[in-house]
C-alpha cells in the first residue's frame, strides 16, 4: 500500500462496527473502535484491538461529534478512519476534517462525495451524461402549463409542491381532466402547509422495483462494477429484504445499468466503495437514475455473497492506496444471494421498536448462511440508536434455492427477550407474490401487512 | 433487583435528554429518584428480610456527569478508590492538561485544598481547551493521568477526598 495503514478508528457501532474489525483482522490491521458510553460493552468493543469512550450515549454527542472522534483517531495512533454507514460516513466535513489532521477516510475523495450528494446537482450530471433520470419539471404556475407539460412528461404524473416533503401538496393525476381541480388543492395544500404554492410535475411510476449497482474504483482511475442489488422490499423507504441479482433484470438490461452507474462514476472520479440507485419502471421497463450513496450500504453483504469480494476489506485498502485487486473481466457473479434484515420492531404495531435485554440468541450457521451481527445473548438492545439486531445473508445456486436456505436459516434463529422481525421474515418468504417476484416498492405497505396484519395501513 | 454502573449512566442519559426536571422510578423494592438541579441521585434499595446485603446499600453519582460542567462522579475502578474519595471525571473525550499553559505551574498538586469551582485539569479538544472543575470541596489526594495524555469520556482524571462537614 501506497499510505500503510497499521490502524484503523472505527467511527460507527452496531454490526457494521464488528464487520470492520473483522475486515481489519484479515488485512493484519490493528481496529480501535471509539464508543458512546452505552456501547462500551457492546461486541465491536470486545472484538477490537481497544475501545475508547468519544462521548455519552446520545449520538449528538458521541458518534457525530466530529472534533472528538478525529481526536480519538489521532491520540490514539491511527491512520485512517472507517465511518461505515450513516452517522458521518457522507458528511464532506467530517472528511475534510479528517484529512486535515493527516488520517485516511475510507470513502470517496469529498469532490465526489459532494458532487453526489447534492441531489439536483446528481440529477444535472446525470443528464448531461444521458443516464436516465425521472422526467420532470421545473415549475409549472398554471393548469394550462400542466396541459403544455403532459404530453413530455406522461401519465400519470405527480404535482408536487418544490417546497414540500411527505406527500403533502401531492397530486395523482391520471388524465387531462383531472390536471384542474389536482392543480388548485396541491396548491393550496402548498400555500398551508409550507406557505409556498409553487408546484412541479414529475412522472408517476405506479409499478416500481428499486434496483441499484454497487461500483468499486481506485485512486488510479480504475472502476469496476459489482452487479446490482434489488432493494424492492422496503416499508417507508427502509429497505427491509434484498437481492442479488435481481430476478427482473435481463442481461441486457443488467448491461445498460451497470454502464450508466459506471459513467456517473467515472464523470466524477469516484473512488471507493459506492452505489448508484435507480428506480426500475416495471411498466417500461425503463430504468431511471436516483441518487448515489457515497459509502458502505447496509445490504453489501449481498454483492460479497455472489462476487466472493469483500468489498470492506477492499475499502480499506483503496484507501491505503492500493490499486483494485480485480479487474472487470475477473468479476464473476455465481448463484444467487438474499438478505433480510431483522430488527427489534413489532409488525403487528406498525413496526415500534422494542428494545430490551436479549436473553436467548442463536443464530444459525449451516453453510451457506452469514449472519452480520453485533448482538449476542445478555446483550441490551440501548433505546438510543437504530434497531437492526442483525443481518441473515444467505447463498443459493439460483434464487429458489436462496429462497429456501433462508427460509430454512429464518426458522432455526432463535431471538428471544426482545421483539424481532422475525415472524414477518418468515412470512415474506413463504408468500407466493415474493416468491414469484410479482412485487413492487409499495407491496410490503400496500398488499402486505393490510393482507397480513389487518386494517392498519401506512 | 440490581442496578449496575451502567445502568446507572443510561438512566442518567435518559433524564438528561428528557425535558423533566425530577424522575421517580420504583420497580419491586427497588426506589430511585432523580433530580435535575439537586445535589446529588440516590438509589435505595431496601432490605427484605431473607436479603443477603448487609445492612442498606446507598450509591450516589452526580447526574450532572454527562452534561457540559464536569461533575465528580463514581471512579470506574472502584477497588483502587478508598472511603470518602470521589473522582473528577472527563467531561470528554480530549487531551488532559494539568497546567493552563505549558511552563505554567499546575492548576492542583497532590494534597491541594479545593473549592468545587476551582478548575484542576483542562481537557483540550481540536485547540479548544475546556477547564474541568473540582466540582466537590476537599483535598487532593492522587493525580491519576499523565499531563498531555489522550483521555476518554467519563474517565476518572484526580481524585479528591471529600471535606466531612
Amino acid at each position: 500500500m501506497k499510505h500503510p495503514i497499521t490502524r484503523l478508528f472505527i467511527a460507527n457501532r452496531g454490526e457494521i462496527a464488528v464487520r470492520i474489525v473483522a475486515a481489519c483482522r484479515k488485512l493484519g490491521i490493528e481496529a480501535v473502535v471509539g464508543v458512546s458510553e452505552a456501547d462500551r460493552h457492546t461486541l465491536a468493543a470486545q472484538l477490537a484491538d481497544r475501545a475508547i469512550c468519544i462521548g455519552p450515549a446520545p449520538a449528538a454527542r458521541s458518534y457525530l461529534k466530529l472534533d472528538a472522534i478525529v481526536t480519538a483517531a489521532k491520540g490514539t495512533g491511527c491512520q485512517a478512519v472507517h465511518p461505515g454507514y450513516g452517522f458521518l460516513a457522507e458528511n464532506a466535513n467530517f472528511e475534510a476534517l479528517c484529512v486535515e489532521h493527516g488520517l485516511l477516510f475510507v470513502g470517496p475523495p469529498a469532490s465526489a462525495m459532494s458532487a453526489m450528494g447534492d441531489k439536483l446537482r446528481a440529477r444535472q450530471t446525470a443528464k448531461t451524461l444521458k443516464v436516465p433520470v425521472v422526467p420532470g419539471t421545473d415549475h409549472v404556475d398554471s393548469p394550462d402549463t400542466v396541459r403544455r407539460f403532459a404530453g413530455e412528461i406522461r401519465y400519470p404524473f405527480l404535482l408536487k409542491a418544490s417546497a414540500g416533503g411527505g406527500g403533502r401538496g401531492m397530486r395523482i393525476v391520471r388524465s387531462a381532466n383531472e390536471i384542474d381541480g389536482a392543480f388548485t388543492s396541491a396548491s393550496a395544500e402548498a400555500r398551508s402547509a409550507f406557505h409556498d404554492p409553487t408546484l412541479y410535475m414529475e412522472h408517476y411510476i405506479e409499478r416500481a422495483r428499486h434496483v441499484e449497482v454497487q461500483v468499486l474504483g481506485d485512486e488510479y482511475g480504475s472502476i469496476v462494477h459489482l452487479g446490482e442489488r434489488d432493494c424492492s422490499v422496503q416499508r417507508r423507504h427502509q429497505k427491509l429484504i434484498e437481492e442479488s441479482p435481481s430476478p427482473v433484470v435481463d442481461p441486457v438490461l443488467r448491461a445498460r445499468m451497470a454502464d450508466a452507474a459506471l459513467r456517473l462514476a467515472r464523470h466524477v472520479r469516484y473512488v471507493n466503495a459506492g452505489t448508484v440507485e435507480f428506480i426500475l419502471d416495471l411498466d417500461s421497463m425503463a430504468f431511471y437514475f436516483l441518487e448515489m450513496n457515497t459509502r458502505i450500504q447496509v445490504e453489501h453483504p449481498v454483492t460479497e455473497m455472489v462476487t466472493g469480494i469483500d468489498l470492506v476489506a477492499e475499502q480499506i485498502q483503496i484507501a491505503g492506496g492500493a490499486p483494485l485487486s480485480i479487474s472487470q473481466d475477473e468479476v464473476r457473479f455465481d448463484g444467487h444471494a438474499i438478505e433480510c434484515r431483522i430488527n427489534a420492531e413489532i409488525p403487528e404495531r406498525d413496526f415500534m421498536p422494542s428494545p430490551g435485554r436479549i436473553i436467548e440468541w442463536e443464530p444459525p450457521s449451516e453453510a451457506g448462511m452469514r449472519v452480520d451481527t453485533h448482538c449476542y445473548r445478555g446483550y441490551v438492545v440501548p433505546p438510543f440508536y437504530d434497531s437492526m439486531l442483525a443481518k441473515v445473508i444467505v447463498h443459493g445456486r439460483d434464487r429458489s434455492a436462496a429462497i429456501s436456505r433462508m427460509a430454512k436459516a429464518l426458522d432455526s434463529f432463535k431471538a428471544e427477550g426482545v421483539q424481532s422481525t422475525l415472524p414477518f421474515h418468515r412470512a415474506v418468504l413463504a408468500h407466493p407474490d415474493f416468491e414469484d417476484s410479482r412485487i413492487t416498492t409499495q407491496w410490503i405497505e400496500q398488499d402486505f401487512c393490510r393482507e397480513v396484519y389487518g386494517a392498519h395501513s401506512p | 433487583m440490581s442496578l449496575t454502573h451502567e445502568d446507572v449512566q443510561k438512566i442518567l442519559a435518559i433524564l438528561d435528554e428528557a425535558e423533566c426536571e425530577e424522575v421517580r422510578l420504583e420497580f419491586g423494592d427497588l426506589k430511585l429518584h432523580l433530580r435535575r438541579h439537586g445535589s446529588s441521585l440516590h438509589l435505595q434499595h431496601e432490605q427484605r428480610p431473607g436479603d443477603k446485603d448487609e445492612g442498606q446499600t446507598r450509591r450516589t453519582a452526580n447526574e450532572e456527569a454527562a452534561s457540559a460542567s464536569p461533575a465528580p462522579q463514581q471512579p470506574r475502578h472502584e477497588e483502587a478508590i478508598p472511603e470518602g474519595v470521589m473522582a473528577v471525571t472527563a467531561p470528554m473525550l480530549g487531551t488532559f492538561y494539568r497546567m493552563p499553559s505549558p511552563g505554567e505551574k499546575p492548576f492542583v498538586e497532590q494534597g491541594d485544598k479545593v473549592s468545587p469551582d476551582d478548575t484542576v485539569c483542562l481537557v483540550e479538544v481540536m485547540k479548544l481547551f475546556n477547564s474541568v472543575k473540582a466540582g466537590m470541596a476537599g483535598t487532593v489526594e492522587q493525580i491519576l493521568v499523565e499531563n498531555g495524555t489522550l483521555v476518554e469520556y467519563g474517565q476518572p482524571l484526580i481524585l479528591i477526598r471529600k471535606e466531612t462537614s
